[in-house]
């Protein structure tokens, strides 16, 4: 079963289509969450998932807003498809009965 | 400073492989944070990859296996060399002991750096820490203190070849081995310790990883 980082970064290349890269990854995960992810993580992250057949990576073109670097271009591949669904469908099944998932999920107890 | 610090942010890149490197530049140019955060993610990012790497026995034996007891044995044979040069005239016994040196650091070097390449600075922090030991307790009046460091250039010169190279051909790799164990049994019977018998390891290891010919 995928991790929840593992779960957030497929998700965010999934979104994303064909302008998934490590950066767009970073920035979309950041607007999502609210919390900060490192490069340290998220490149760690990316090889863990491309080692097991989730994701596959290349070097995209280079454009002038990055300084004339290239791309890590990100797409998820159908095993990782498969993987990022059985954690959706674990998360939301584990969270039916939990008291934040209801209607009144803004209520304090 | 601020263009201090983004040198800095690209020198730190290059301790990452070149595609990832030009990728997490990219990236960082994008994000437009401060160098400082910068460095500091980049900095992350190298410390992750290098734990990953001594998840392998290779960088542990490369460096703690290798390096670190192969250079006080070495700094002992240098001694060894350089006494026998002033104190003996057995120029063919001299001469056995000059290429046994040279091939046990060679084979040393060359061995740590094929073994594994990534962790080098730590091999060679781990070859560097027992020759400034050992240099800054010297105190034999009738020898100069870098005659412990004989040793070094033959080294050097297989560390840059095992990080170039791809591999020794086998039957070089045979021949070269060879001759080191029949070159160490020679000085056995001139006293020279048994401990030193673990120097013709890296030999035989590359014997035992050498190319194949594939005609």
């Amino acid at each position: 079963m995928l991790g929840e980082f593992e779960y957030l970064l497929i998700s965010a290349a999934s979104g994303l289509g064909d302008q998934a890269y490590s950066g767009a990854i970073q920035r979309e995960i950041v607007a999502i969450t609210g919390r900060r992810c490192s490069i340290g993580a998220l490149y760690t992250t990316i090889d863990r998932l491309e080692g097991k057949g989730l994701v596959k990576t290349w070097m995209g073109d280079a454009t002038a807003q990055r300084g004339g670097r290239a791309k890590r271009m990100v797409r998820v591949t159908p095993k990782g498809v498969q993987a990022a669904r059985s954690f959706y469908d674990a998360v939301t099944g584990i969270s039916r009965g939990a008291r934040w998932a209801g209607k009144d999920a803004g209520g304090a107890s | 400073m601020r263009d201090g610090g983004r040198r800095a942010v690209e020198f730190a890149a290059q301790l990452l492989d070149r595609c990832e490197s030009e990728a997490v530049l990219g990236d960082l140019e994008e994000g437009g944070e401060g160098w400082w955060r910068d460095l500091l993610d980049i900095s992350g990012l190298i410390v992750r990859r290098q734990a990953l790497l001594w998840k392998s026995w290779r960088p542990w034996l490369a460096s703690c296996g290798l390096a670190l007891p192969a250079s006080f044995l070495l700094m002992g044979f240098s001694l060894g060399v350089t006494r026998s040069f002033q104190h003996t005239g057995g120029m063919p016994l001299l001469a056995v002991r000059i290429l046994l040196l040279g091939a046990w650091a060679w084979t040393g070097g060359y061995v740590v750096a094929a073994m594994s390449k990534r962790t080098l600075w730590m091999s060679v922090a781990s070859c560097c820490f027992p020759c400034l030991f050992c240099l800054a307790r010297f105190r034999v009046p009738s020898l100069p203190s870098p005659c412990l460091l004989l040793f070094l250039p033959p080294a050097m010169w297989g560390v840059w070849q095992g990080s170039r190279l791809s591999g020794v051909k086998m039957r070089t790799a045979m021949l070269l081995a060879a001759a080191v164990t029949l070159l160490t049994l020679l000085l056995m019977g001139e006293g020279l310790p048994a401990v030193n018998w673990v120097l013709i390891w890296p030999a035989w290891y590359l014997a035992a990883t050498g190319e194949t010919s594939t005609l």
